[in-house]
């Protein structure tokens, strides 16, 4: 047989392993979006201090430009309008969006017991989503092209290609669960799919409202219902799942009650979905509609305290371990501000309440305790747990992670009490000190972030691999770590 | 080989108490929707429901006038804000006054005033601020209806 030269290789020299672009290996989607959304963290406390300090000093930290286009000039401005724009889509979308779709693919094999199906189009809907989300945020900064809101406006190429990724991930994820031919999965995956499809239905009305011609007070109606949707359905609905698989799992016992774990399901469900009815807030619409939705927030409080009463009777008897750091701290304090933000959307749903601070920074107080504290501190417990088996390695928990958690809880508390004081308070010449506040907190949440994103990096470049072992909870040490095991 | 980690639960009854409670603040928020159906919603991005006419206090803690005029508006770096309804206290505004006896003072405030003829140096109150924080027309007639009862 004649020989080609072209494949002689020296003898000691490996054979080339052709690695695929998409990777497809098990927990790719998962690692690709995890270690996407702790980048998004610094990313979205960076811009957040920035503008809370802005608030103080909005001129000498502006900016505004004239960028030289072949269509013409464009206006580049770092403003407190587009730094909110950009702050609240790099929290919304960048970290809780990809740390909630992270949590996804990586709890629902586990809990399935089969492989994502069609894992490369999970990790394409990661690549999607970050590169659509890189662009949209350098958009924010150009108010000509994208219009402002709570959550920024994306040019629509641009929500085509999130709307993309969004439903990439729903097919993966109800292909999986379908395939798994479970009757009743387990109470996560139920608040994972209606998580999943709210989300891309409502980007979807979201970005496809604006064709159709409407008003501009139609539209702002629009905007708000569709962030109070995302807020209650989209990303308490993931971090509740994500709550509801990590403490049983990190504390070992069973779920304390299915039964209330439906229940709370059903009712968040339904009312998440009527209090967006509560931001169409305008003379245009019957003041019927809007307090349904107020009276739906309200009641939000019933499925937030079932879902709370019944993961902490499910620590009954290990309590001990919310006294080291690791994942059970970490989804502890998540509940406790879950059951804070509950309280005060309820409280803030009264019309005399909505009457004093309905327009104030009190709001906003209360969204950075929902978004910074209960949901952040859920997926931050989803890292803890999940990156030392995503990457295999093992890691001890260190002073990296009571920075991450220390300086994130004061953070938050400090920054959102800020906002609600300053709402309450109306005292112009003091809005100075709240504002400042709401910085130094959010500054302080940096800190946090920048702690997990240095976690992260040791565990991948200095924790020894391991390959963990699920029946007996035993970290089995591989090569030189189990050379020197042997050796003792 | 894909990691399967089951959760169990210890029983799938639902409480009573959770029952009970689910159910008392479903009672309890389908009695405040009964009750509070009269009502109507401000434009959006307008004020408040609850404010009839902008509060006077409330305008001027947010526009931020004692930090010049005082905490209790006697005057700092601004000068003394009673005895307002008898007319102007300061030099400067004593012929807007004579011209203008019945709004001289929402006509300052609103920075309009005729005789500073240089469009620049018309600030209005709150001096040195930037939008938003000038006073739109409700405002500023709140905060003269309350200047004149000051003593």
């Amino acid at each position: 047989m004649a020989v080609n030269p072209k494949k002689l290789r020296p003898y000691d020299q490996p054979p080339r392993i052709r690695e695929p672009i998409v990777p497809s290996q098990p927990d790719a989607a998962a690692t690709t979006y995890l270690v996407a959304a702790v980048l998004w963290f610094g990313v979205a406390t960076a811009l957040g201090a920035l503008w809370a300090t802005q608030q103080i000093f909005p001129g000498p930290l502006s900016l505004k430009t004239e960028l030289p286009t072949f269509r013409g000039t464009l206006t580049f401005e770092i403003s407190p309008a587009t730094v909110s724009g950009g702050f609240w889509t790099a929290l919304v979308y960048g970290w809780l969006t990809n740390a909630g779709l992270g949590a996804i693919l990586f709890i629902t094999p586990r809990l399935l017991g089969r492989r994502l199906i069609w894992e490369k189009i999970a990790t394409g809907s990661a690549a999607a989503l970050n590169v659509g989300l890189m662009a949209g945020l350098a958009f924010v900064y150009l108010p000509q092209i994208a219009a402002k809101g709570t959550l920024a406006e994306f040019p629509l190429p641009i929500d085509g290609v999130i709307l993309l990724a969004l439903f990439m991930a729903n097919v993966v994820f109800w292909r999986t669960l379908l395939a798994a031919g479970q009757l009743v999965p387990y109470i996560s995956l139920w608040f994972f799919g209606l998580a999943l499809l709210a989300s891309m239905g409502l980007y979807f009305l979201d970005s496809a409202f604006p064709l159709i011609g409407p008003s501009d007070t139609a539209l702002a109606l629009a905007n708000g219902a569709y962030v109070r949707g995302v807020e209650t359905l989209w990303v308490t609905g993931v971090a509740i799942g994500t709550l509801y698989y990590l403490i049983p799992r990190a504390t070992g016992n069973p779920l304390y009650s299915a039964g209330i774990a439906y229940l709370g399901w059903v009712s968040w469900a339904g009312l998440s979905t009527l209090s967006m009815l509560g931001a169409l807030a305008d003379t245009s619409v019957p003041f019927v509609i809007t307090q349904l939705g107020n009276a739906a927030t309200l009641m939000l409080v019933a499925p937030a305290f079932l879902a709370v009463a019944n993961l902490a009777l499910s620590i009954r008897g290990r309590w001990s371990m919310i006294l080291s750091p690791g994942t059970v701290p970490l989804a502890v304090v998540a509940l406790a501000f879950f059951t804070a933000s509950a309280l005060l959307e309820s409280i803030g749903s009264l019309n005399s309440v909505r009457g004093l601070v309905g327009r104030t920074e009190w709001v906003t107080g209360v969204q950075l305790f929902a978004y910074f504290g209960m949901a952040t501190f859920a997926f931050l417990a989803m890292a803890d747990h999940a990156f030392p088996r995503l990457l295999r390695r093992d890691w001890r928990e260190t002073i990296l992670a009571d920075v991450a958690l220390w300086a994130t809880f004061a953070g938050t508390a400090v920054a959102g009490l800020a906002l609600i004081g300053g709402g309450i308070d109306a005292i112009a010449g003091t809005m100075r000190w709240f504002l400042g506040g709401a910085a130094a907190g959010i500054g302080l949440i940096g800190l946090g972030a920048l702690a997990e994103v240095v976690n992260l990096f040791f565990i991948y470049t200095s924790a020894p691999r391991v390959e963990y072992s699920v029946r007996d909870e035993v970290v089995v040490p591989t090569g030189e770590a189990a050379a020197g095991a042997a050796g003792q | 080989m894909t990691v399967h980690t089951p959760i169990q639960s210890a029983n799938r009854r639902i409480p009573g108490w959770a029952m009970g409670f689910t159910l008392a603040v479903v009672v309890a928020g389908g009695a405040y929707f009964g009750t509070n159906l009269s009502g109507h919603n401000p434009p959006i991005g307008g004020p408040p429901p609850s404010a009839g006419p902008p509060d006077a206090h409330m305008v001027i803690a947010k526009a931020g006038c004692m930090a010049c005029h005082g905490p209790d508006l006697t005057g700092q770096v601004g000068p003394n804000l009673h005895h307002v309804k008898d007319g102007p206290t300061s030099a400067n505004l004593k012929q807007l006054g004579t011209d203008h006896p019945d709004d001289w003072a929402n006509i300052w405030i609103a920075g309009t005033d005729p005789a500073v003829s240089d469009p620049a140096m018309r600030m209005g109150m709150p001096a040195f601020a930037a939008p938003p924080y000038k006073l739109t027309p409700e405002e500023i007639a709140s905060v003269v209806a309350y200047l004149k009862t000051l003593p």
